[in-house]
């Protein structure tokens, strides 16, 4: 009796085992199948964030560029008056760099087409040291470059070399010499960046635009006079489509 | 009877997994998750914003700066999402916690270092304009809430209305092993006595 009590139980037992091998089987199918769901799902959100804000290429010659007596640049194709788009930005700031990245070519491309007024505005947005020199040192630097082009190219070169927020950087000797590496012929370039010339205007302009503007940070992108959000400006379509409608508008 | 009493332990353990607590892994589920889809959702469309904002933080090379800003909002949304339907729980409550806990670092690590900037949790990010304070203390005090929330979840997965136990994925087939093994040793030993009173 005992012997069949026991032989009933080891069938039971591998009956429940066999059960369970099965159980864990399905268990983990079913654990692959999630985990690989996932894993696609992950990467197609990865790859459609990246692929609706890709950055523009920038398509043929660049639309004229003006440096304006109260220091701002204008982009714009002759005759072209709007829509406006202000970019108020800093030297300085890191956000104003990858924004650039990004959207600068849109910028430049909706210029080429005649679709945008573009207006830059170097401003001062840091009050703490070293950060406010280095942007001081750099946008009075910028004010001495009258040549369009040029000062589109001084621009980007200093957005390459960005110095740390907490580190001096945009020294006297590296404006000069990336000046003259983006093409600055002009004799009085040099003495106008180390004797930093236009200090006192660029700060007198960039306290006017802080107090007007009620600029809350940098990079501000206005069409014709009204912020976008970030996730406009630092999306190259997103931001397009903003200046385009404000067109039609 | 050895198999019976092992039955009945097994159930008697049952409600004690019943009560309120598995309701609280489900609330923190739902708190964690949510924040996370949000946070993530509100950057997946602007990664450039994303890439910025973990530049600000001065903390990794630029080569990782720019996989973290642009993986960062679909991990968040996917886990997020996990967290929510309670599936892989145990799994992805590491995860999230890890993640958590690498965003406290970083915004201590930025307050320490006396930057100024905005934690870029929600979008946005970055440099802040002077005048604008940033509001580590609070950000601080969210991401410990929310890592409370993740350790919760590992201690305690899946809770209720998870897939996880929809799918079976659930956590029992460890307990139900040890079970099995449990009532084999108690059969085992029960035969070793069968045998022993033929002996004798």
């Amino acid at each position: 009796m005992s012997k069949r009590t026991s032989e009933a139980a080891r069938a039971r037992i591998a009956a429940q085992r066999e059960a369970y091998r099965k159980q864990e089987r399905r268990r983990r199918l079913t654990m692959v199948v999630t985990v690989g769901v996932v894993a696609v799902v992950a990467v197609g959100i990865g790859w459609w964030s990246i692929a609706q804000s890709k950055s523009e290429e920038v398509a043929g010659n660049l639309s004229p560029i003006g440096l304006q007596s109260d220091g701002t640049v204008v982009m714009a194709k002759p005759g072209v008056t709007s829509p406006v788009v202000d970019v108020y930005e800093d030297f300085q700031c890191p956000a104003c760099r990858q924004m650039e990245e990004t959207s600068g070519p849109t910028l430049k491309n909706l210029a080429t087409e005649g679709k945008a007024k573009v207006v830059y505005h170097m401003i001062t947005i840091f009050g703490q040291e070293p950060a406010k020199s280095n942007s001081l040192r750099a946008s009075s630097a910028a004010r001495c470059i009258p040549d369009g082009d040029k000062w589109l190219a001084f621009h980007e070169k200093l957005y390459e070399n960005q110095p740390s927020e907490t580190a001096t950087g945009f020294t006297l000797d590296q404006l000069v010499k990336w000046g003259k590496e983006v093409g600055v012929t002009d004799s009085g370039f040099e003495s106008c960046v180390r004797e930093q010339r236009n200090v006192a205007a660029h700060q007198e302009f960039s306290n006017k635009i802080l107090g007007e503007k009620k600029i809350q940070g940098t990079p501000t992108v206005m069409v014709n006079g009204k912020p976008l959000d970030s996730n406009t400006s630092f999306v190259p379509s997103a931001l397009r489509d903003a200046i385009v409608n404000a067109a039609k508008g | 009877m050895v198999q019976l009493a092992s039955d009945a332990h097994a159930s008697d353990r049952l409600p004690s997994a019943q009560g309120p607590l598995p309701w609280v892994t489900t609330a923190a589920r739902l708190v964690l998750g949510v924040v996370l889809i949000v946070a993530g959702a509100l950057k997946v469309g602007a990664p450039a914003t994303s890439v910025q904002a973990v530049r600000a933080y001065e903390m990794l090379p630029e080569s990782l700066v720019q996989i973290v800003g642009h993986g960062l909002p679909a991990v968040e949304i996917v886990i997020g999402a996990l967290l929510v339907l309670g599936l892989l729980t145990r799994v992805v409550g590491v995860i999230s916690g890890l993640v958590m806990a690498a965003f406290v670092v970083g915004i201590a690590s930025a307050w320490a270092r006396g930057l100024r900037i905005d934690c870029g949790c929600f979008g946005g990010g970055g440099q802040l304009a002077d005048g604008q304070d940033p509001n580590y203390f609070w950000d601080l005090l969210r991401d410990f809430g929310l890592l409370a929330c993740a350790a919760w979840i590992v201690a305690k997965p899946p809770g209720r209305l998870a897939l996880d136990s929809a799918l079976g994925l659930t956590g029992s087939p460890a307990p139900d092993d040890d079970e099995d093994d449990g009532s084999a040793d108690a059969d085992d030993s029960s035969s070793e006595n069968g045998r022993q009173g033929e002996i004798s």
